[in-house]
Parts: structure tokens; sequence; C-alpha cells
């Protein structure tokens, strides 16, 4: 039995592969399509992940500053800041002592650090630097640990840029909702132009199909060499796709159009997010999807072509 | 070998096909259906070959039942029979010996056993010379025996052919018929399906006759 199933799939396979060389244009046309398909959702992805890895580095610098009160003894700092690291959503705390703020005062200011001559750092208040957890850097997440630091009497102010983080986390909110939406009509788009390209394969070999079905083959002989057909461009075209988009992230967008045609200001302003290609993982789950989409294709095909019939 | 009870074919357009037939054809038997375009010759040879269910009646052909829990074994029916047709249904694109090799390859034969066998049924309807030429360069009666030699690749018992001189002239009709003859001497079944009752006249076989879907004597 086991002999036998193995011979039909070596058999099955010899077979697509027969059938492949023998039907060259139309395996070549729907290769080509298959992978115009998947090109266009490869790039979506890509951009839908480099915005993703944009977004994070945004998120990453939502912070929240806490101020102290004026004379807060040094041994109530040490408290306070133990407390604060056991808030919920708090992810790492920073105690900035008024020479550590006046030092980095200087740094900022460069050359025009005279501006500071005079100035005790004493004048500067104690503050701390509070990292939220990743499921706290959102509007919802930040006003809660806000709440929370309010309620220390020692805290003077706290300061985390309302209207930047809620702004963020409408752009988050809105792009995640797009990606799906857009990525889930990508994908319906492309199993229906699949499944009808692969159709017209399977339909250029009718009389083929027919002659199966006369001599007696059996419906799994008959179908399961279009699947392998249907796995094998599903791959190739994917493959295909993702060899020309890494040729177009590579030559174009990395180099041509980020060093050559981007203005001065735009050039710094996009020289701290790096252009990253997809990850290997994010690769193989597109090649795996390809070969999903083209068996999909050609079971949708045969349910129409290989029904059982004279 | 073939059982036919009261068996009824109506098309959704309420045109019958079929009507009331019963025939038995015992094993061994060469009959021909006869009747003019449109008497049900093919649609009875349809539902022998499991393309096609009947309405109402029972169906039994080499011992199995055509009925719908068979339908899904029915290429298990197909190895057991072979179908000619008028209009051949060869591969075009391939040569004579390909297309015979076509139906040993895809019903699962081992690859070895594959060019003696095509040589052989070859040999039984004169080919053997044209085995490597395309099928394109043959004559209607050629094409008609290659289509012979793939229905008798799998040795069935049974073999149906609708109309298969049909396209024929008559000296390749003739030729045609001689191979049907021989093949029925080496204890094939043959039941053939032909709009020519001249034909059946010719020939020491019964013939049933149809006529607007019912069996009528002549």
């Amino acid at each position: 039995m086991r002999e036998g199933a193995r011979f039909f799939l070596s058999d099955a396979i010899l077979r697509a592969f027969q059938n492949m060389r023998g039907n060259l244009f139309p395996i070549l046309t729907t290769i080509g399509i298959i992978g115009i398909s998947m090109l266009i959702f490869s790039t979506f992805s890509l951009f839908a992940f480099n915005l993703t890895s944009i977004l994070k580095i945004w998120e990453d610098k939502i912070e929240v500053i806490a101020y102290l009160k004026k004379g807060v003894p040094a041994g109530e700092v040490e408290n306070v800041l133990k407390r604060i690291r056991q808030l919920e959503g708090v992810e790492a705390v920073k105690y900035i002592s008024p020479s550590d703020a006046m030092s980095f005062m200087e740094k900022k200011l460069g050359s025009q650090r005279n501006l500071l001559e005079g100035i005790q750092p004493g004048v500067l208040p104690s503050s701390f630097e509070i990292q939220l957890k990743k499921d706290y850097r959102n509007s919802l997440g930040i006003k809660e640990v806000v709440f929370h630091l309010k309620q220390f009497r020692q805290i003077e102010e706290v300061q985390y840029g309302q209207e930047w983080v809620e702004t963020f986390s409408g752009i988050v909110h809105v792009f995640r909702l797009t990606q799906w939406i857009m990525g889930g009509l990508l994908l319906i788009g492309l199993m229906f132009i699949i499944s009808n390209t692969l159709q017209l394969t399977i339909s250029s070999r009718k009389e083929e199909i027919e002659i199966m079905h006369i001599v007696g083959a059996s419906p799994a002989s008959i179908q399961v060499p279009f699947y392998i057909e249907g796995l094998i461009q599903g791959l190739l075209g994917t493959g295909l796709a993702i060899v020309f988009l890494f040729f177009l992230y590579y030559k174009v967008l990395l180099y041509k159009v980020f060093f050559l045609y981007l203005t001065p200001v735009m050039k710094e302003w996009f020289a701290g997010i790096p252009v990253l290609f997809l990850p290997l993982k994010t690769v193989v789950i597109i090649l795996i999807g390809g070969m999903i989409f083209g068996l999909f294709g050609s079971f949708v095909a045969s349910m129409r072509f290989l029904k059982y019939s004279g | 070998m073939i059982q036919l009870d009261h068996v009824f074919k109506v098309y959704p357009s309420q045109i019958a096909a079929l009507s009331d037939v019963s025939l038995e054809i015992s094993s061994g038997e060469f009959t021909f259906i006869a009747g003019p375009s449109g008497s049900g010759k093919t649609t009875l040879l349809r539902i022998l070959f499991g393309a096609e269910r009947p309405t109402s009646g029972e169906v039994t052909v080499n011992s199995m039942r055509i009925t719908e829990n068979h339908f899904r074994k029915i290429y298990q029916l197909r190895r057991t029979m072979g179908f000619v047709f008028q209009d051949f249904k060869l591969l075009k694109d391939r040569t004579v010996g390909e297309n015979i090799a076509f139906a040993l390859r895809v019903t699962g034969h081992p690859q070895k056993d594959i060019q003696p066998r095509v040589s052989e049924v070859l040999q039984w309807v004169g080919l053997q010379e044209r085995e490597k030429d395309s099928v394109l360069t043959l004559s209607a009666g050629e094409q008609q025996r290659v289509a012979i030699a793939r229905a008798l690749v799998h040795t069935p018992p049974l073999l149906l052919a609708d109309e298969p001189t049909g396209n024929l002239d008559a000296q390749m009709a003739a030729d045609v018929m001689k191979i049907f003859a021989a093949l029925h001497r080496h204890g094939t079944t043959i039941v053939f399906a032909t709009n020519d009752t001249e034909l059946t006249k010719h020939y020491p076989y019964r013939a049933i006759y149809l006529e607007n879907g019912r069996k009528v004597e002549k």
C-alpha cells in the first residue's frame, strides 16, 4: 500500500513535469501572471513592513517625564523611584538629577553652551524618564500611567506630549486597519486571478483530460498532477516575484531613489530610518503562500474542468 | 455482461432520449445498436460507459450497477471496457505510439510494460510501421485504427463503438469492420452503434433497433 502510494506520487510528479514541458507557453504565462500578482503583494508587504518599522522607531521614542518637586530628600527620591518601577505598564525608569539635566542641556546647545554660564544646576528640577511597556505606548495606556504618577505628592508635573501621542496612536490604528483591509482585498483578488489563470492552463488541455476520463484514469491520478503543477507554478512565480522585488529594493529603492533623488532635508529626515528588505521568515511565508495559492487555484480550477464525466 | 431493465433517460429539457428500454447482451456477443440520428443510440452507449445516469431503471455492466453510488468509481468500470468514437478523439500533437501509451501511462502502468503493449496492439490493427508518425499524417481510417488500438490497450472484455465507421469511406469502413470482427472472434463483447441499417444486414450479428428512444422490431 505504502509502495503503491509512493509509486503514485512519484508518477504524479513525473507527469506534472512532463505536462509542464509539453505545455510551456501556457505554463510560462501562468508563472508570469502569478509572479506579477505576487510582486504586487510582496511590494505591499515591503511597504507595510517598512512603515511598521518606522512606526516602531517612533513608538520606542514615546516616554513620560515626571518632574519632582523642589526639596524632595534623596532618601524619598529612592522610594519614589522604587514605587514607579512597580507601576503596571512601566518598563524602565531613569532618574535625572539637576546636574544630569544641566549636562544634557549643555550637550544640546553645543557651541552655544555659554548661554548657560552663571546658571546653577540647582535651578533645574530633578526628573524621572519613564519608558513604557509596549502595550502601554498608546494614548490610553499613557493616560493610565500618568494618572498613577499624578497621585505621588512628590511629583510636580508630568509631561508626555499628549497631542503627539494621540495623533500617533490614531495613525497606528488607521495604518493597521488599512494594512489588514488592503492585504485581505489583495489576497482575494490574487486568489481570483491565479485560479482563473490556472483554469486557462487546464482548459488548454481539455482534450487530454477528456481522454484520461475515457481510458479510465482515476480522478486522483488526473487531479494530483494538476495540483503539483499548481504548487510548482506558485513557487516559481512567487520566487521570481521575490527576486525581482529584491532587485528593485537593492537597485532602485535603496540607492537610486533614497540617495540620489531626495532633497537634503528629506535625506536628513530619512537618515535615521533604515529602509529594510523583508525578513527571511516573511520571504519564506510569502513563498509558502504562493505555493498554497497555486494549489488552491488548481483545486478551484479543477472543480470546473476535471469533473468526472464522459 | 450487459443488462438494461426498463431504462428511461429524460433530459432536463423534458426530451426523452430513452423510453422503457430493456435488453440483455451476453458475454462474447457482437450487437449492433441501430437507428437514425436522435434515436437514442449515443445516450444508450453513454449510459453503458457511465458518462450519464439513467433517469429510472436498472443498468448492469460487467457486474457493476450504474447507479449513483457507483458513479464515483466509474473509472474502474471504464478500465474494463474500451470506447471508440466517430471523431476518433486522438491527441493531435502526439505520435501514434504516444497516443496509445498515454492510456497506459495515466492508468498507472509501469513504464517497462508500456512499450511492448503499444507494439502489440499496433500490430493488431496493422499500424506497427506508423508508431513514430504524428497522427496528423494518417488517413481517417488509420486514425480510427489508432483509436481502436487505444481502446484495446487494457485488453477489455467489452468494446463500445459509437458510429466508428461514420466518418470513413466504404473501403476504410470495411477495414475497420474487419478489425471489429476479428476482435469478436477472439471473444471480445462488442456493442456497435450505427445509423447505417444496411451495415447491420451485411454481418451475421444481432441488431437492436431504436427509434425516438424506444426499442422497435424490424
